[in-house]
């Protein structure tokens, strides 16, 4: 026992004179410290002193008392510090200690901030000395391993280290101070690595670890240092050795060609063939950072793709930078270590120097992970531009079940997501597509192109500047921004534009992206809607407000519907009757400058001379293309010319629809003119010229006159319907639907496309029925051109049967004259000539009534001819109106089902349903496509 | 000077104290020291009072030798009573 060997003599008090720290001290305070270092003595022996069980009191005791002189003895020996009495040296001594014997710097940054805080406490005078103290403490523990494994020491462990000098690192004096490498320590130790977005994971993971290590127990703690000092017994010499590798990793890391490691080609690294394989699979861990970092830096120096490929570059170089600062910190590790290093260990120090080739591992493994990523990235990103980059990268980020490549995809996604953003400020504040490149996932269409898509649309005619200018390609939207926002954006960026340059409004384009213009960045997706949403408002609202207020948009359709849809009826009705005499002329002479004439009277003579002259100014009458054998009627046509902005509502499309439903009703019109002309003729000639004996006749008359009244009725009805339940119901969904709060210039398109559809459809013009999977279109039409064309016919024939009726009345006139005439003349003859009146009538009379029998006779001829003309007529026109109804029974659309009804409200007609129908004669057809 | 203030500087001196007791525990954690509270009070006590930190270090490391040769001993000890048994 050393407590044995202790010398009894001790000088206390000489000791504490000798003391330099506390000069200016009296007898009393000297000797109460005396007295404590005495008690502490005392206190320390016992506290560190077994008990062993068993012993006897006064035998402890002994120990005890052996152990405190013992103590006395060798602090008195020695007095005054090996090292010069400075805090900061002491701090300095244990943070080299601390980073050396630490894989990372996280205990030495531990240590730097206790330090501080100890600075701040003003209670203790010796801190120096309590840090050396633990210093010297900490060192023995350091100590302690190959002490503890001397029994297994190898025979050839000698040999080895004498060897391991040849490979020894001559050390440089550079870094061989520690003065000179503290800034070295406290440059990477604690925030230089910090910094490194990539290792915060991991450096968590090995803080824990630490904690687990910390609270072991000491057995524990020896058994691993057991484990590592046998691992150092039985290291197997390596050529190149570790210390090499080690220096040439950093150039590696960088891709650069090293002594060891140089690249073979731009993919591959050639590693030395005399390492064990264990090595090599380090190496072949270390050397795909390595190349993925020569391939994204090459992508990265790549210029080609478009702006979103060029900030996906600029972002990948951005972790690059971060990498090689990683690799930095790493080449500044292991140079330090290996000049920290003593050879004379085993393994060349290398397992205390704190870093391995292993440890370089695990260092680079989150980076690996990024580069990893980013590599597949960029590979992916060839085939990809614009939106669809950004899906991908959003792709890694949302649904990547890693947290840590999703949280490395989405830093990415903010520098990707820049001109994207903004474009799409362009876009919505602007009205302009700023995208050289074709990424956004708005497009500019080519005029080519909308023609080729027009011609299969069917839509025809001249391209349209709201809905043909630009294209939302539904493949381009990045997945950050939903489909219906995508519909959102798109939409105000085509108003605004449309406002710009349809409406020539750029003034207040201007003043509104002034005040509204924001800047828009990748993260906040709240923010960024309710900026859309309030631009969408803004510009829905001025661009319809301009619609209303510039452009007239709603008294054109209100005009649309009072002159071509025959809304306002005085109008009409002067038009056509100074028109009709015209219009029975042949389609070829019809002049324009009558037909407007004609128009302007109407229009003078209607209310229509209160309407905006706006409005008037549009109107137009003229003829349509002519064909050979029409009259006037066929061919006229009245227009409402629509220009730039509001034919964007009233497309061509809607101007044809108009036309046709005009056509339509100015036949039905024309029609109920004629057959109205007609009746009054009749009425007016059932009085004076009709009245005759014969009551053949008399009943021919009395049919025609009932076949006129159901023509003129069913007529009524046809106007009644298209007029009152069909356009003004329409136009009644139409205001309300354009009135309604909120209402976007495509929802105005949408309710106007629907009014002229609901027309067109409700009023006959373009029901489709299929039979036998057949597409029989326009059978209504088709049926009432014909119904039309039967009653203008049976008006020629009721002309004709009153012409006739009309010269059999004078013919009846002229014979009763004639007889008046001749028994004058008789008198006269009588007078003169005084002859008998019977005997001279009789001849006379025959010979006069030869030529005159004559013409009754063919008069007489023309009547049964007619008869039989009217009747096959109205029968014809009865089949057809009961095939009518009997399409109209089964009609899904109430209002149509409805007209049915109101023509046959007494029952007078069977409607029949007929399976299968062609389209009937070619006149109709022809009618039906000029409409 | 009443008599509470220099029990509140006491106050304040024990709470100082305690603070660098953590401390420095902290660091001898770190650095693998292996000392308990009340042993490295002891020893911050015995440095105040103008104790070589070296020979301080030095004698806690001998003493602690000594003590893990008593419990070897002792250990042998108790197996030989064991087998004698």
């Amino acid at each position: 026992m050393r407590v044995g060997r202790v010398r009894h003599e001790t000088n206390v008090s000489a000791l504490w004179k000798t003391q330099h720290h506390h000069t200016i001290r009296n007898d009393a305070t000297m000797s109460s410290q005396r007295q404590r270092v005495n008690q502490g003595i005392d206190r320390l022996v016992r506290r560190l002193l077994v008990e062993l069980p068993g012993e006897d009191p006064a035998a402890t005791h002994e120990k005890q008392s052996n152990a405190a002189e013992f103590v006395r003895e060798v602090l008195e020996s020695s007095r005054g510090p090996a090292v010069v009495a400075d805090v900061n040296q002491a701090s300095d001594l244990i943070k080299k200690r601390l980073i050396q014997t630490n894989a990372s710097p996280e205990k030495a940054l531990r240590f730097t901030n206790l330090y501080s805080k100890l600075l701040s406490i003003p209670a203790i005078n010796q801190k120096w000395a309590v840090l050396y103290f633990l210093y010297q403490l900490g060192y023995h523990q350091q100590k302690t391993p190959p002490i503890l494994t001397s029994p297994f020491k190898s025979p050839v462990k000698n040999g080895r280290e004498s060897r391991n000098l040849d490979y020894g690192l001559p050390k440089s004096p550079e870094y061989g101070s520690q003065r000179e490498s503290q800034p070295f320590q406290e440059a990477f130790a604690p925030e230089g690595l910090k910094r490194l977005p990539t290792r915060e994971g991991g450096q968590k993971d090995r803080k824990e670890e630490e904690q687990v290590f910390t609270k072991t127990p000491a057995l524990q703690r020896e058994s691993v240092a057991l484990k590592t000092a046998l691992l150092a017994e039985n290291y197997v010499e390596i050529d190149p050795p570790e210390t090499a590798l080690l220096r040439d990793l950093p150039f590696t890391l960088q891709g650069l060609s090293s002594t060891h490691l140089p690249f073979s080609s731009n993919s591959s690294l050639k590693l030395p063939p005399t390492l064990p394989v264990p090595i090599i699979s380090i190496l072949h861990t270390l050397a795909e950072p390595s190349l993925l970092y020569r391939g994204l830096s090459t992508f990265v120096q790549s210029a080609d793709g478009g702006l979103l490929g060029q900030s996906l570059r600029a972002a990948v170089a951005g972790e690059l930078r971060s990498y090689l600062g990683l690799v930095a910190t790493l080449e500044g590790q292991i140079r330090r270590a290996l000049s920290a290093l003593d050879e004379k260990e085993p393994r060349g120090g290398i397992g205390k120097a704190g870093v391995t080739l292993k440890r370089c591992v695990v260092w680079t493994r989150e980076a690996t992970m990024g580069l990893r990523l980013m590599s597949l990235i960029s590979e992916e990103s060839k085939s990809k531009r614009g939106g669809q980059l950004i899906s991908l990268i959003h792709g890694f980020s949302s649904s990547h079940g890693d947290p840590m490549v999703g949280a490395f995809a989405e830093r990415l996604l903010i520098h990707v997501t820049r001109p994207f953003y903004d474009m799409l400020r362009h876009w919505i504040y602007d009205g302009e597509l700023s995208d050289p490149y074709h990424e956004f996932f708005v497009s500019e269409q080519d005029p080519n192109a909308i023609i080729d898509a027009q011609d299969g649309k069917n839509r025809g005619g001249a391209s349209s500047v709201w809905e043909d200018k630009y294209k939302l390609n539904e493949d381009m939207v990045p997945s950050i921004i939903t489909q219906d926002f995508a519909q959102k954006v798109f939409l105000i960026g085509k108003s605004l534009n449309f406002i710009r340059y349809g409406c020539g409004d750029s003034q207040w384009v201007e003043e509104y992206s002034k005040a509204a213009s924001k800047e828009l960045r990748y993260g906040d997706t709240a923010t960024l809607e309710t900026w859309i949403d309030e631009a969408y408002k803004t510009t829905m609202a001025r661009l319809i407000h301009l619609m209303a207020e510039k452009f007239h948009l709603f008294e054109h359709l209100k005009a649309l519907k009072n002159y071509i849809l025959l809304g306002q009826g005085d109008f009409i009705a002067l038009l056509m009757e100074s028109l009709s005499s015209n219009l029975d002329r042949p389609a070829g002479a019809q002049y324009r400058h009558t037909l407007t004439a004609q128009l302007e009277h109407a229009i003078r003579g209607s209310n229509a001379q209160y309407d905006s002259p706006e409005v008037l100014r549009r109107l137009d009458a003229r003829m349509l293309q002519l064909s050979h054998g029409d009259i006037g009627w066929d061919c006229f046509t009245l227009e409402y010319k629509i220009d730039a902005p509001v034919d964007v509502v009233v497309t061509e499309w809607g101007n044809r629809q108009y036309l046709k439903v005009f056509n339509f009703l100015w036949r039905i019109k024309r029609v109920e003119f004629a057959l109205a002309s007609t009746w009054r003729k009749c009425m007016t000639g059932a009085r004076g010229v009709l009245q005759g004996e014969d009551k053949n006749v008399a009943q021919a008359w009395k049919l025609t006159r009932g076949v006129l009244a159901e023509m003129i009725h069913f007529i009524g009805q046809l106007q009644y319907y298209i007029l009152f339940e069909v356009i003004e119901s329409s136009w009644d969904e139409l205001q309300t639907a354009i009135h309604k709060e909120g209402c976007t210039l495509d929802d105005l398109i949408k309710a106007h496309t629907k009014y002229l559809n609901a027309i067109t459809h409700k009023g006959l013009l373009g029901a489709k029925k299929k039979y036998h999977g057949e597409v029989d279109e326009n059978t209504f039409m088709v049926q009432l051109g014909e119904i039309l064309r039967l009653m203008l016919s049976y008006r020629d024939a009721v002309d004709g049967l009153y012409s006739w009726a009309v010269s059999d009345f004078t013919r009846r006139q002229g014979a009763e004259a004639r007889t008046e005439a001749q028994g004058r003349r008789e008198d006269d003859d009588g007078m003169l000539i005084n002859t008998p009146a019977t005997t001279r009538r009789g001849p006379r009379h025959l010979h006069d009534s030869t030529p005159v029998d004559g013409s009754e006779d063919s008069i007489a001829d023309e009547f049964p001819a007619l008869q039989e003309r009217l009747q096959a007529l109205g029968g014809h026109f009865r089949s057809r109106v009961c095939l009518l109804l009997g399409d109209l029974a089964y009609q899904p659309d109430v209002d149509m089902r409805f007209l049915g009804v109101v023509m046959n409200f007494n029952d007078v007609y069977q409607p029949v349903r007929k399976q299968t129908r062609r389209p009937a004669g070619k006149e109709s057809v022809k009618s039906s496509t000029r409409a | 000077m009443p008599p509470e203030n220099p029990k509140q500087d006491k106050e304040i001196m024990a709470a100082q104290a305690r603070q660098v007791i953590d401390v420095f525990h902290e660091i001898s954690t770190l650095l693998n020291a292996d000392l308990d509270r009340q042993t490295l009070s002891i020893c911050i006590s015995l440095i105040e009072n103008g104790v070589n930190p070296e020979a301080l270090a030095t004698v806690v490391k001998e003493l602690r030798k000594d003590a893990e040769e008593t419990n070897r001993e002792a250990m042998q000890q108790g197996n030989q009573r064991q087998r004698e048994a």
